[in-house]
């Protein structure tokens, strides 16, 4: 996935042009992340484990240990990528390493449970952890197919000047309404009143948007009796702004396809610490 | 009369400025429509909304349309106001405050922009999704505490409460437990503990400590020790470098080293029998013990399948004193039983043996060439076999009738030299003696006994002697001799065991015939051991590592670490449980 996905991204090659933080370093962090996983795997084939794998052997204590280690530096990043640095511990190399390692995590961390699973703390940690680099990898690689399209495809038109646009176009029909009727006058008021922004989660990520008044005062308007010059003009603002509800709408559905998955990652991070704290001071309360 | 109409605005830097205008007549207008008297370009306001009629301080407001208005914020069609009180009314979503003036005119005040608008889009923050979600820190920290309070704070908080009484955690009656330990429990735990499930603190007593070997022994208290604790130390073969290294980790934890319980019983590995040790718990100290014991006994033993001394049996050297010694089956052991006895004789098919059974028929239980089972009786719990006892298991044929007093026979006593003795010597004229001929009781006369098979020799007068000699009745199977100046024959040992030490089980074996093992068709002595060796069981069992269709051995198969003597009685304890 990882190569494939940043490609697009990083176009490496050129000296001076953007690298991906995947491919930061020539996949420097991937190698390490692959021949932790394979280490792992092999131990866990080869080293003899009485009375079978599982997590209390001196193998199976190590794992746990180097995952733990792991996760607790992973969880920093959200620490770290508050600070921005370049060269060898650049925030880039974090990010690169936190990609690498939390993808080995789902080996090691693995292969620590000796496969495993139950109805206990320790299960838990593990799906947490299991979680959170799902939906990790889900943002990568809606980092990586994504931001292309939040920035182009939208008639160039920037974010703050859709807002704007808006308001131009509501303060336009707010005067061209003045002589309609009172119910003509109503649908307009509705569609004007009715801010993009209130979609809630579902309606976001979809993108569609059922209940939107400016398409029902569209659909209001056929037929009415009132001034057809007034009703032609007020038709094509709410035109206009249907379209531009529309871009709106895009750009809020890619803006929550690329932020919806930290809303798992870092509740489940902070829980998945929390799991894990109490995994291994159990584990040695009961040694 | 009239009104005045103060449209009230705020600029920029927040200054309020009022702009009046009159208007003359004793009715007002409201409306978006511009022609109104009081123009709202409100579109939630209809083009004619309402109207206004004052008559001295009496103000009566009038909806036009359907949609009325609010009046202190009920929704009303028509409303009467005392102009002197006041009151607010909104129109669509315009307030429109009403009051006098000192000099008699109705004051309306509209305040706010000209145009009133809802505004959709504040900033463009409303695209992030954060607009819209609840905030990540809250949920974070929510989990983050609920997931240590209830699987950490609670169990901890309530083994410590519960811990400060040692004896009440350990009680098999205790009533109470610890409360939410149970998530703790990383897999269920053998079918020999499982009662023990809900009870963690019962093995785990002490904080941060392993379970200690003295919470083991507190309820197996008749499990017996290896060897001597310095010994066991002794034998040990030392750690390697990483072993010292883990050593070293499990004594920081409070782990008691090597030799205690839960280094060989490993437990939560599933609701199973427990597994057995590994071989290499025993090759640790058996692999090289010689080295290291020197006065052992014992020879070094790894892997059944490549190291492993020959079996020893427990054979009875001397029959006078029944001594026995552990002699190594290399060795080509001889036992001294004290019987003079050919299985071969008994099993060859071609033999008299063979033709005197198979004549016997099959209702007496025979009519077949002799074989083991015909003899040797198992056991009841079938670990072995029962000892050969001479009424039950060949006076069938071996017959002691020694004459025949008008309808009945006259029988020796097995067993008892001087009865046989005085019988035999003091044989009187009436008896008849059976000469040369014998056979099974009843059956006298019968064919295959006229054919001179036995030859008991009971003629008068040297019918002791004859019964002694080395074909007589009693010297055919026993050596005589002289003990304390009396006729006897040598005492006669039977093994119920040949390795005492071990498990072994025939119940087990029940699919292998007997002379798969045991070399009986070839013996013609009694002294031989007809035990397998060493390489032919290996023709079936191997080593922990053997794969298919040999049979993994591990050293707990065949021996016991905390028990010997007992082994037989425990395999049959184990094959129960196995089920």
């Amino acid at each position: 996935m990882a190569t494939r996905s940043a490609a697009p991204v990083g176009r490496a090659n050129r000296p001076g042009a953007h690298e991906s933080f995947l491919r930061h370093r020539r996949f420097r962090w991937l190698k390490i992340g692959l021949v932790l996983a394979l280490l792992a795997l092999a131990g866990f084939l080869f080293i003899p484990a009485a009375p079978g794998p599982y997590g209390g052997t001196w193998f199976g204590y190590t794992l746990g240990t180097i995952g733990a280690l792991i996760i607790a530096w992973l969880a920093l990043l959200g620490i770290r990528k508050r600070a921005m640095t370049r060269g060898r511990w650049s925030l880039k190399a974090w990010t690169s390493a936190h990609v690498w390692l939390g993808l080995a995590l789902i080996v090691i961390a693995t292969l620590h449970t000796g496969l495993r699973l139950g109805l206990n703390l320790a299960t838990l940690a593990w799906t947490l952890m299991m979680l959170v680099i799902l939906s990790g990898v889900y943002g990568i690689s809606v980092y990586a197919a994504l931001p292309a399209s939040l920035s182009r495809g939208e008639g160039e038109q920037t974010q703050p000047e859709m807002v704007e646009g808006l308001r131009a176009i509501d303060r336009q029909l707010g005067d061209a309404a003045q002589p309609l009727p009172g119910t003509e006058a109503e649908r307009v008021r509705e569609a004007m009143a009715q801010s993009p922004f209130a979609a809630g989660l579902r309606r976001r990520l979809s993108g569609h948007a059922p209940d939107c008044a400016t398409l029902a005062a569209l659909a209001g308007l056929e037929g009415s009796q009132a001034d057809p010059a007034a009703l032609a003009r007020v038709r094509s603002l709410l035109g206009r702004r249907r379209a531009l509800l529309e871009k709106m709408r895009r750009q809020m559905q890619l803006r929550a396809l690329l932020e919806v998955w930290l809303y798992v990652h870092i509740p489940l991070t902070v829980a998945l610490i929390a799991a894990l704290a109490a995994h291994i001071v159990s584990v040695f309360y009961y040694g | 009369m009239g009104f005045r109409l103060r449209q009230i605005d705020y600029t920029a830097d927040g200054r309020r400025i009022a702009r009046d205008r009159e208007v003359a007549g004793d009715t007002l207008a409201i409306g978006r429509a511009g022609e109104n008297d009081l123009h709202l370009p409100d579109l939630a306001v209809e083009p004619w909304h309402a109207t206004l009629t004052a008559a001295g301080r009496r103000i009566t407001v009038r909806a036009v349309g359907d949609r009325g208005f609010a009046l202190d914020g009920r929704q009303v069609t028509e409303a009467v106001i005392d102009a002197d009180a006041g009151a607010e009314l909104r129109f669509g979503s315009t307030p429109v405050t009403i009051s006098r003036e000192a000099d008699g005119m109705v004051l309306v005040e509209i305040e706010g922009a000209a145009q009133v608008r809802p505004d959709p889009a504040d900033d463009k923050a409303g695209f992030a999704l954060a607009a819209v979600m609840p905030g990540k820190r809250p949920l974070a920290w929510a989990l983050f505490a609920l997931i240590l309070a209830v699987f950490l704070v609670l169990p901890i908080a309530s083994h410590l409460t519960l811990a400060q009484d040692g004896t009440r955690v350990r009680a098999a009656n205790a009533t109470g437990h610890v409360i939410g330990d149970k998530a703790w429990n990383p897999g269920a735990l053998s079918l020999a503990h499982h009662m023990l499930s809900n009870r963690c603190e019962a093995c785990h007593v002490k904080p941060f400590q392993p379970v200690s070997s003295e919470t083991c022994v507190a309820c197996h208290r008749d499990v017996h020790d290896h060897a001597p604790a310095g010994r066991l130390a002794e034998a040990r073969a030392p750690a390697g470098l990483g072993a010292r290294v883990l050593q070293g980790v499990g004594h920081a934890f409070g782990h008691e080293g090597p030799g205690a319980c839960i280094d060989c019983h490993v437990e939560h590995q599933g609701m199973k029998a427990m597994e057995a040790p590994r071989q290499q718990f025993c090759a640790d100290c058996h692999a090289g013990l010689k080295d290291r014991l020197a006065d052992t006994k014992l020879g070094d033993a790894a892997d059944f399948g490549t190291l492993h001394p020959e079996f020893r049996a427990s054979v009875v050297t001397n029959a006078e004193t029944r001594q026995r010694s552990l002699v190594s089956l290399a060795d080509h052991p001889h036992e001294d039983s004290g019987l003079t006895f050919s299985h071969r004789a008994h099993l060859d098919r071609m033999g008299g043996v063979a033709r005197m059974a198979i004549d016997l028929g099959e209702a007496r239980g025979l009519g077949h060439a002799l074989d083991c089972a015909d003899c040797h009786q198992r056991s009841p719990d079938g670990v072995g076999f029962r000892p050969i006892d001479m009424e039950r298991d060949c006076e069938a044929c071996h017959s002691l009738v020694f004459a025949r007093v008008g309808g009945t026979f006259l029988k020796l006593r097995h067993g008892d030299v001087a009865q046989m003795e005085a019988q035999l010597s003091n044989m009187a004229t009436p008896v008849t003696p059976l000469d040369d001929t014998r056979g099974r009781p009843g059956d006298f006369g019968a064919s295959y006994a006229n054919g001179g098979l036995y030859h008991a020799r009971f003629t008068p007068g040297g019918a002791v002697a004859r019964a002694m000699a080395p074909d007589g009745i009693c010297g055919e199977c026993h050596k005589p001799e002289m003990r304390g100046g009396k006729l006897a024959v040598r005492p006669v040992t039977q093994t119920a065991r040949y390795l005492p030490d071990g498990w072994f089980d025939h119940e087990a074996h029940r699919q292998t015939r007997c002379a798969e093992c045991h070399a009986a068709a070839n013996s013609a002595s009694a002294s031989d051991v007809l035990l397998p060796r060493l390489a032919e069981c290996r023709s079936c069992h191997l080593g922990e590592a053997a794969s298919k269709p040999k049979i993994p051995s591990t050293c707990v198969m065949c021996h016991s670490y905390h028990t010997s003597r007992l082994a037989p009685a425990l395999a049959v304890n184990i094959r129960r449980r196995q089920g």
